[in-house]
């Protein structure tokens, strides 16, 4: 029961991060254009270890395709030449528009579960 | 991690990917899984249960990049005009000769026979006597098929020639490119 426990909150994360991993990606390289690995890094860094069972390539080609990102090559430390992304116009209003709808949902969301008092056995 | 890599070159290449796309996306990833186990970070840390399905992976990749070319439609893949003409035309033949060797119409070999009338005996089964030939004569028609050589040449020629036609709708259908796994 408790393994199964387990395996639903980690599928419902999963679920979740799929939603809204085009945001982070984007108010990531929103912030410094970056490439494959180094937005990896940066999601880590701010707790997002693990994007799920995929990865973020297909995303980041996803939103190639749908113009919401440029794309540019450049050097990087000492390693062969990298391609760089970073938030096209039509790509910074659908991070705006993301956001936006992210936060509502967020807040209707809080809004059900505050009263609810959690105790997670150790 | 090499291999990985190679796998999901075999991949874009069966999928039609144009070269420079896959090399591209080969040396970007190539360079980021470098970097990563320069950093003591794990593939599947990387890319996650891809890691294990590189054929999945390489799939998916393509197909949101809308790098893997579109299966002609039925629209833009007509068969071609010329193909259903000769089909169409062998079946004719072997339909016409067919009729032909069954019926015995038309028939092609005639026998004139000259007699009296009054010792003209009545023609036997399989024959029938044409008017016009004169007071002392018949034309006798030779009413069976077996003597028809036009018609069973052109049986043999539609034969073939049908034989053809599924030859080429064979190649034909063989060089329709596979679709594209969702």
């Amino acid at each position: 029961m408790r393994a199964t426990l387990w395996r639903m909150a980690v599928e419902r994360r999963t679920e979740l991060l799929r939603g809204v991993l085009d945001l982070c990606l984007l108010a990531i390289m929103d912030e410094v254009p970056a490439y494959g690995y180094e937005m990896t890094k940066r999601l880590r860094e701010r707790g997002l270890a693990s994007v799920g069972e995929g990865s973020i390539y297909p995303l980041l080609g996803r939103l190639e395709r749908d113009g919401l990102v440029e794309t540019y090559r450049a050097a990087s430390n000492g390693g062969p030449p990298r391609k760089y992304f970073r938030p096209s116009s039509a790509g910074r209003m659908a991070l705006a528009l993301g956001v936006s709808e992210w936060r509502a949902a967020r807040d209707a969301v809080d809004a059900v579960l505050a009263p609810v008092k959690v105790e997670v056995a150790p | 991690m090499s291999d990985f890599v190679e796998q999901c070159r075999r991949e874009w290449r069966r999928l039609g990917v144009p070269d420079p796309l896959a090399e591209e996306m080969a040396a970007d990833l190539t360079a980021d899984l470098a970097e990563a186990e320069t950093e003591g970070v794990s593939a599947e840390e990387l890319l996650g249960r891809s890691a294990f399905d590189p054929c999945s992976f390489a799939r998916s990749w393509a197909d949101e990049r809308g790098v893997i070319p579109e299966p002609p439609s039925r629209g833009t893949r007509r068969i071609p005009l010329v193909l259903v003409a000769f089909t169409a035309l062998a079946a004719i033949a072997l339909v016409f000769a067919s009729l032909a060797l069954a019926t015995g119409q038309p028939t092609v070999s005639v026998a004139a026979v000259k007699t009296t009338r009054s010792h003209l005996p009545s023609p036997p089964p399989g024959f029938f006597v044409r008017p016009g030939g004169g007071p002392h004569s018949r034309q006798v028609l030779l009413h069976t098929s077996a003597s028809a050589p036009v018609e069973w040449i052109l049986l043999l020629l539609a034969i073939i020639a049908l034989s053809f036609a599924a030859w080429l709708w064979f190649s034909w259908g063989r060089s329709r490119p596979p679709s594209a796994p969702a």
